[in-house]
């Protein structure tokens, strides 16, 4: 069959934009883990140019002024080996150990299972445990968005026509944290459940709890009564809280029935698997 | 209707300096079977799920299957099994698969090599969890994978005393 797709390698975000902005049927690749699944299945009739972001420099993981910036190319593999990362952000390394196998680790990028936007994309309950920001460029510039409200629905998130995923910005902080994932087998599954759990202290204050789960809802969510309720919790983490965490979690999740595995079931999971990380890590 | 585009890509292909004209969304897989016609690198699933297409790109593992042809750089190196084939510590693995009776329909057989290689290049003593993790994404249907446990641990165990390996 013969081909009629074009390709672009571009060397700086400026051009990088420009043709996004200028070609809708414009479409970045980077790992192509998820695009060329896709691509395979037909499920891209609309695409007319390939936009390689490999020349951009992109798979940087820099630390300043109290921020870490991991760039979107970076691979799951990468950031796993960074050991500036595992000492600070257990949680994320944890998830993109998860991602796959070690094929698909080696080539699967942070800005890809972020544009993705499944909802049970393994990096994203991970980086909304840790409040990360999500650093876009576009026709107006760059622009910051918390990734708890980056995603607006399965596959969609707030980025506009032009814009790229350039960085992911964390606080430079020591966290502590994990990430738990219910699949068909133990490596290389798609999750059914996941959760994401961080705590960092705060001078002064008691230690910020942050919970997000996975694959239960149209976009990753954050269970924000059970942080509450971990924040309010001073001194040993009890039985008790940890059913009361256990009911709150699986209230939150609104899962749906698919190949995967059934709603009552995730639900319940969704308890199981945040009361472990929970435990996991006090 | 317009005219075909192709798009024109320069690597580095088990050792030597290649150039082609490809689709854009070609594979690395498609290339290296229909283009450069080095067919061990096997298509099984086509979604990145199976590892039979497994080959080294900058010296680490990745789904060639996955790989988007154009994507790859003038300096950048796919290395495939056929690149290996006189590699010592490659013969010493794939003897050790034909000792441990760790092949049978052998279709799975040459991703496996390439993972088992990769692994026993930066891990050259893996534990257990290390080999079932460095093979996670190479599916067997046939052998039940105790036997390619075992090839991989035997192997390691010979790479130890052969000079050119370390
Ligand atoms: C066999 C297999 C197993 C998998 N297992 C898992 C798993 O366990 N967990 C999991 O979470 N995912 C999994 N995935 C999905 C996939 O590997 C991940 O989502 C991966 O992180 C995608 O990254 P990529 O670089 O390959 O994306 P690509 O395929 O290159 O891109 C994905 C999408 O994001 C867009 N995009 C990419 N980069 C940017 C950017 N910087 N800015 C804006 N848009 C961008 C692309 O246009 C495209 O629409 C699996 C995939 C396969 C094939
Ligand atoms: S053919 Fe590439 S992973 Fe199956
Ligand atoms: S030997 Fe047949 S698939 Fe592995």
């Amino acid at each position: 069959m013969k081909s009629y797709l074009g390709f672009i390698r571009p060397t700086s975000i400026t051009e990088t934009i420009a043709f996004l902005n200028t070609h809708p049927g414009a479409r970045i690749v980077s790992g192509g883990t998820d695009f060329i699944v896709k691509w395979k299945n037909g499920l891209m009739p609309d695409v007319t140019h390939l936009v390689d972001l490999g020349a951009l420099s992109l798979d940087r993981i820099e630390i300043s002024n109290g921020t870490v910036s991991i760039g979107s190319t970076c691979t799951m593999a990468a950031i796993a080996a960074d050991t500036r990362l595992t000492d600070r952000f257990p949680a994320l390394v944890e998830a993109g150990l998860h991602v796959g196998a070690p094929q698909i680790r080696n080539m699967a990028t942070l800005g890809g299972n972020i544009a993705n936007a499944s909802p049970s994309g393994d990096t994203i309950p991970a980086l909304m445990s840790l409040d990360a920001s999500i650093v876009l460029s576009g026709p107006d510039g760059e622009r910051r968005i918390e990734i708890a409200v980056f995603f607006t629905g399965p596959g969609k998130t707030v980025m506009k026509r032009g814009e790229l995923i350039t960085s992911i910005e964390l606080a430079d902080r020591k966290t502590r944290g994990t990430f738990l994932k219910l699949g068909e087998r133990r490596a290389h599954a798609i999750s059914k459940v996941s959760a994401a759990v961080s705590t960092w202290a705060v001078s002064g204050a008691r230690p910020i709890w942050r919970v997000a789960l996975g694959a239960v809802a149209p976009t990753v969510i954050r269970a924000r009564r059970a942080e509450t309720l971990l924040e309010g919790n001073s001194g040993k983490l009890d039985a008790d809280t940890l059913e009361r965490v256990k009911v709150l979690v699986s209230e939150d999740a609104k899962p749906i029935d698919d190949i995967r595995s059934q709603a009552a079931y995730r639900r319940r999971m969704t308890g199981v698997l945040v009361s472990r990380a929970v435990a996991a890590i006090s | 209707m317009t005219e075909e585009i192709l798009i024109p890509v320069k690597f580095i292909l088990n050792g030597k300096a290649v150039e082609g004209r490809f689709p854009a969304a070609r594979t690395l897989l498609e290339a290296v079977r229909g283009d450069f016609a080095l067919t061990a690198s096997k298509e099984g699933c086509g979604k990145g799920e199976c590892g039979a297409c497994t080959v080294l790109l900058n010296g680490i593992p990745v789904n060639s299957c996955m790989k988007v042809v154009s994507t790859l750089k003038e300096t950048d190196s796919v290395v495939t099994l056929e690149g290996l084939a006189q590699d010592p510590l490659m013969k010493t693995i794939q003897a050790a698969y034909v000792e441990q009776g760790a092949v049978q329909c052998g279709f799975c057989i040459p991703g496996m090599v390439v993972s088992t290689f990769a692994l026993l290049k930066i891990n050259p003593r893996p534990s257990e969890e290390h080999i079932k993790d460095a093979l996670s994404g190479n599916i067997c249907r046939c052998t039940g994978y105790r036997k390619i446990v075992a090839a991989v641990r035997s192997a390691a165990d010979q790479a130890m005393s052969i000079p050119e390996v370390r």
